[in-house]
């Protein structure tokens, strides 16, 4: 079953209580954060009322946050190479 | 006497149009870029095409090279390799390189013997503990510089670094409290920093 990427690119601030309504279904609190909705009619009709807001991608698997946490992080540029006995 | 004394400085700054051209050290130094060759930064390949901006109107040679619009885009591989294998040696024969390593994404440009006192403290190590950094995106140095797209091979350095220990910052309180409210909050920070020393920056050999 594939999914939907879907991260709020635009605020909800200043507009109707409805499509806040459509965030809140979607589960998109805050901007930039980035849920998974299987791909459905439903999910699809959620993303086109909220579409100039939204950035969607097609995925094959969600991920976790945990998962989405580690995409951003950087990498740490650096090893231990030679530890002091402790 | 004012006037012979003008005469004789117009005469020497003629002669000093007449000289040859400036030494070495005075000519702009060149630049060389490199392309890495992990696999995972291959992905959306650059095609030769690309790399010609497209922005640039050639036939109107009379636009002045500063209203250019477009940014400079990446070598094509092959370019990158040539240029890298012509100069790599010639940067690598100068006596002082630096750096710019990257340490969780912060950029830090450095050379050997220099201090880095990291803005947080890094869990784990101890003083004493050498650390091997490979994340760069420039090298260089007097003359030439090589520029990663986005990171430098890490097969062409090696860079290691030190800890020298942990400093703090002087205590800062902060008092938390509200207008016509009399209690207050007394909130303390004393905040840890890991100080580093860039104990080695070597070039290597270049291996095809």
């Amino acid at each position: 079953m594939s999914y939907f990427r879907i991260t709020l690119h635009r605020s909800a601030i200043g507009l109707p209580q409805r499509t806040r309504g459509v965030l809140a279904a979607l589960g998109l609190r805050k901007r930039c954060q980035t849920v998974f909705q299987p791909v459905t009619p439903d999910s699809a009709g959620m993303i086109m009322k909220v579409k100039e807001l939204v950035i969607v991608k097609e995925v094959a698997q969600p991920l976790t946050t945990k998962e989405l946490r580690a995409e951003r992080r950087p990498e740490p540029g650096f090893w231990v190479e030679r530890a002091v006995p402790r | 006497m004012s006037r012979s004394l003008l005469r004789s400085v117009l005469e020497f700054r003629t002669s000093l149009t007449r000289l040859p051209s400036p030494p070495a050290f005075l000519l702009p130094s060149r630049s060389l870029s490199t392309t890495p060759t992990l696999p995972q930064n291959v992905a959306p390949a650059r095609s030769p095409s690309q790399t010609i901006p497209a922005s640039i109107p050639q036939s109107t040679p009379t636009t002045p090279s500063r209203f250019q619009k477009s940014a400079p885009t990446a070598p094509s591989p092959t370019e990158a390799a040539e240029s890298l294998a012509q100069l790599f040696p010639l940067l690598r024969a100068q006596p002082r390189h630096y750096i710019t390593a990257h340490i969780h994404g912060f950029p830090y440009l450095v050379t050997e013997g220099d201090q880095i006192r990291l803005p947080f403290k890094m869990p784990g190590v101890v003083p004493g503990d050498v650390l091997r950094l490979d994340r760069a995106s420039v090298l260089g140095s007097r003359d030439y510089t090589l520029k990663g797209t986005p990171w430098i091979d890490s097969a062409l350095f090696e860079c290691r670094a030190t800890v020298l220990g942990t400093e703090s910052e002087p205590m800062r309180i902060k008092i938390k409290t509200k207008r016509r409210n009399r209690r207050s909050q007394r909130v303390t920070s004393k905040h840890k920093y890991t100080i580093l020393r860039v104990s080695e920056l070597k070039l290597l050999e270049p291996t095809a």
